[in-house]
């Protein structure tokens, strides 16, 4: 097992976070029928809800002692955000949430298009060109395959 | 007799499945081989387009893009480096630098003879030793099941990379994320927090899309300027003399990876590891030291990767058990097209098992044919720029999503899960076993209920039985061996041995 000399930034926020989540899971387990019979509906979820418990501790007890950054809490945003949201995957994510949403207001194809369109014009820093033509031939491609080929269920 | 060699032999006759599997190999290869897809994406995303297709046809060209898939992994790890897919991780360390040498289409033509060896002794071993397992598998009892749904996700859970703590919090929160719903006895709600929408569970289809396909693409995001290393490729089919060379190996490894392949929950890349270390160690005179070229570094896991295909379907087919992640979808593929994979399927449809083992059988054959062939036009579609592939990834998604139900719910929670899945695997989480969670945590809960029903609720007779049965009695004990070999106590036996041993008495 290697052991990373370094705590990667948020990891620790991570695993309390889930730590908590395991202790809702729990309740959530216990509501479900109590303790009133070993083979209840709610037996099996609240075992495997305490051996979650139990491996998130687990998790946390391995981050012990080893070093983390200790800067602020705000600098420590910055470098979490850097890291795991450089820019262009925030961007890309936010395209996706519009594109989710657009879908049922603009058809499917003209906001496959659009998202498609904006999302390789972002991430290849221009090329408009290049862009079109990619979404053109990509949304044609979707037309064909799932229209005709697979009659599948479009949104 | 005349049946099983029937449906042994359909997909070979039906020129339409004949087509299909040929389809799904030669798009498995470039699946596998472009990284950021892998096959367990591919898979989960088709199993949503083809629910409404004949189940034969579904299976055809899902077998086919396995096959395809799996080997396909092996080229860009060979020519650039970077694994298709997490099988072939074991095949860049000979493969580049035979690549860097300049034997790349040398390395690539023994990797595809090598995939199609292992390929078909895996199929052989599916043939064999299905069967028996089938008829055993009959006489267990539900306990047995729970003790096999266990050591699988215990294997998973310490075998993948890691830590196992982690491991485990992934294979629970799949088994809690497959338990949300209605209650299957009792038709209480479960995890629903009041909501009635979540009554009828969350589709595992669904989270299968979210975490191997939204999650994969935001993470391939950091990667987006991968260089693309332009090999010269030629001379592609190898020597016999060459291939007989290495068969003895080749068989071995094939060996191991059956074994591993037939565990439950555990895969082609932990066996392609594990033939990796055992051709480095009995390897007396390899071609070149390993790492540095050695063809038997190429052929072990290549071999291994590909033998754990056939026989990861094995548990799946028998006892409704995943092999690995790919057969965890191909689950969800058949209890979409309504069968019951579980001991009852070989006896029901006796004609799936015998398709899927001539289905095989054929997807190797025309592995070889494509694997040899085409290398010219492959080395283009390597370079599909990742900023087009990605946002194309999230459409296949959202489309194979939404024709599950035809309802936009589907598509939110395959997104919230593709974002979950994204933290999970920045912080070192493992997506294949939170799926194999999904699909044995319901399978454990069932079983562990029947189990407790049938002797009362008294867990003393339980104990007894586990003791007394022959089955339950190698199953717990095999269960015990893992969970002590993952505590720290084995640890502190195996130094307190060592010193004993290495200290004069």
């Amino acid at each position: 097992m290697t052991t990373p000399k370094r705590v990667p930034v948020g990891e620790r926020t991570f695993c309390v976070l889930l730590l908590i989540f395991s202790l809702v899971v729990l309740y959530q387990a216990f509501m479900i029928s109590g303790f009133s019979s070993i083979s209840s509906p709610g037996a099996f979820p609240l075992g495997i809800s305490a051996v979650l418990l139990i491996a998130s501790l687990r998790v946390l007890y391995e981050l012990r002692g080893k070093p983390t950054d200790g800067d602020g809490w705000l600098t420590s945003f910055k470098r979490f955000k850097h890291t795991h949201f450089p820019r262009h995957i925030v961007v890309f994510t936010l395209l996706a949430v519009a594109y989710l949403v657009a879908i049922q207001w603009v058809s499917f194809y003209v906001s496959t298009f659009l998202f498609l369109m904006a999302a390789v014009v972002y991430l290849r820093r221009g090329k408009v060109l290049s862009a079109l033509f990619a979404s053109s031939a990509l949304v044609l491609a979707i037309y064909l395959l799932f229209t005709l080929a697979f009659s599948v269920y479009l949104p | 007799m005349t049946d099983t060699l029937s449906y042994l032999l359909m997909a070979w006759m039906d020129p339409n499945l004949l087509m299909l599997t040929a389809l799904g190999t030669f798009a498995g290869i470039y699946i596998g081989a472009i990284p950021g897809l892998s096959v367990t994406m591919a898979v989960s995303i088709l199993v949503s387009f083809t629910f409404s297709w004949d189940v034969n046809e579904a299976l055809a060209l899902i077998v086919g893009i396995f096959i395809g898939g799996v080997y396909g992994g092996s080229r860009s790890a060979i020519l650039i480096n970077i694994p298709g897919s997490p099988s072939s991780v074991a095949t860049s360390f000979d493969g580049y630098p035979l690549a860097k040498r300049g034997e790349a289409g040398q390395a690539i033509g023994l990797s595809t003879v090598m995939s199609v060896i292992g390929g078909l002794c895996g199929t052989l071993v599916l043939a064999c030793a299905a069967p028996v397992l089938g008829d055993l598998a009959l006489q267990f009892a539900p306990r047995d099941y729970f003790l096999i749904a266990a050591i699988g996700l215990m294997l998973v859970g310490s075998l993948a990379a890691g830590s196992l703590a982690k491991g485990i919090v992934a294979v629970c929160l799949g088994a809690i994320v497959g338990m949300v719903g209605m209650d299957p006895v009792t038709a209480q709600g479960r995890f629903t927090m009041g909501q009635m929408e979540l009554m009828g569970g969350i589709h595992y289809v669904v989270v299968m899309i979210g975490l191997f396909g939204v999650a994969e693409a935001l993470y391939q995001l950091h990667n987006l300027d991968t260089a693309v290393v332009k090999q010269n490729v030629s001379k592609v089919i190898p020597p016999l003399a060459m291939v007989l060379r290495f068969l003895p190996l080749s068989l071995r490894t094939s060996a191991i990876g059956v074994l591993v392949g037939a565990l439950p929950g555990v895969g082609g890349d932990i066996a392609a590891l594990m033939a990796y270390d055992h051709a480095k160690r009995s390897v007396k005179n390899p071609s070149r030291p390993f790492g540095e070229g050695a063809y038997e570094g190429l052929v072990a896991p290549e071999t291994a990767n590909s033998a754990a295909v056939g026989s990861a379907y094995v548990p799946m087919l028998t006892l409704g058990m995943p092999g690995d992640a790919v057969t965890a979808v191909i689950i969800g593929a058949l209890v979409v097209h309504g069968l019951n994979p579980g001991p009852m399927l070989m006896v029901e449809n006796p004609h799936i098992f015998w398709f899927t083992v001539g289905n095989l059988a054929l997807a190797n054959i025309f592995l070889l044919i494509f694997g040899l062939m085409g290398i010219k036009l492959f080395a283009k579609v390597v370079e599909l720029p990742k900023a087009v592939l990605i946002p194309l990834i999230l459409v296949l998604c959202t489309v194979g999503s939404y024709s599950l139900n035809s309802s936009m719910t589907e598509v939110y929670w395959m997104f919230g899960f593709g974002v979950l899945g994204y933290f999970l695997k920045a912080f070192g989480f493992q997506m294949g076993p939170i799926i194999l969670g999904v699909i044995l945590g319901p399978l454990m809960d069932t079983s562990y209920r029947q189990a407790m029903a049938s002797v009362g609720d008294n867990p003393q007779e339980l104990l007894m039985e586990l003791i007394s049965s022959p089955v339950s009695l190698v199953l717990s004990a095999a269960l015990l061996l893992i969970v002590l070999g993952n505590t720290p106590l084995y640890g502190w036996l195996k130094r307190k041995t060592a010193r004993a041993s290495s200290s004069p008495s």
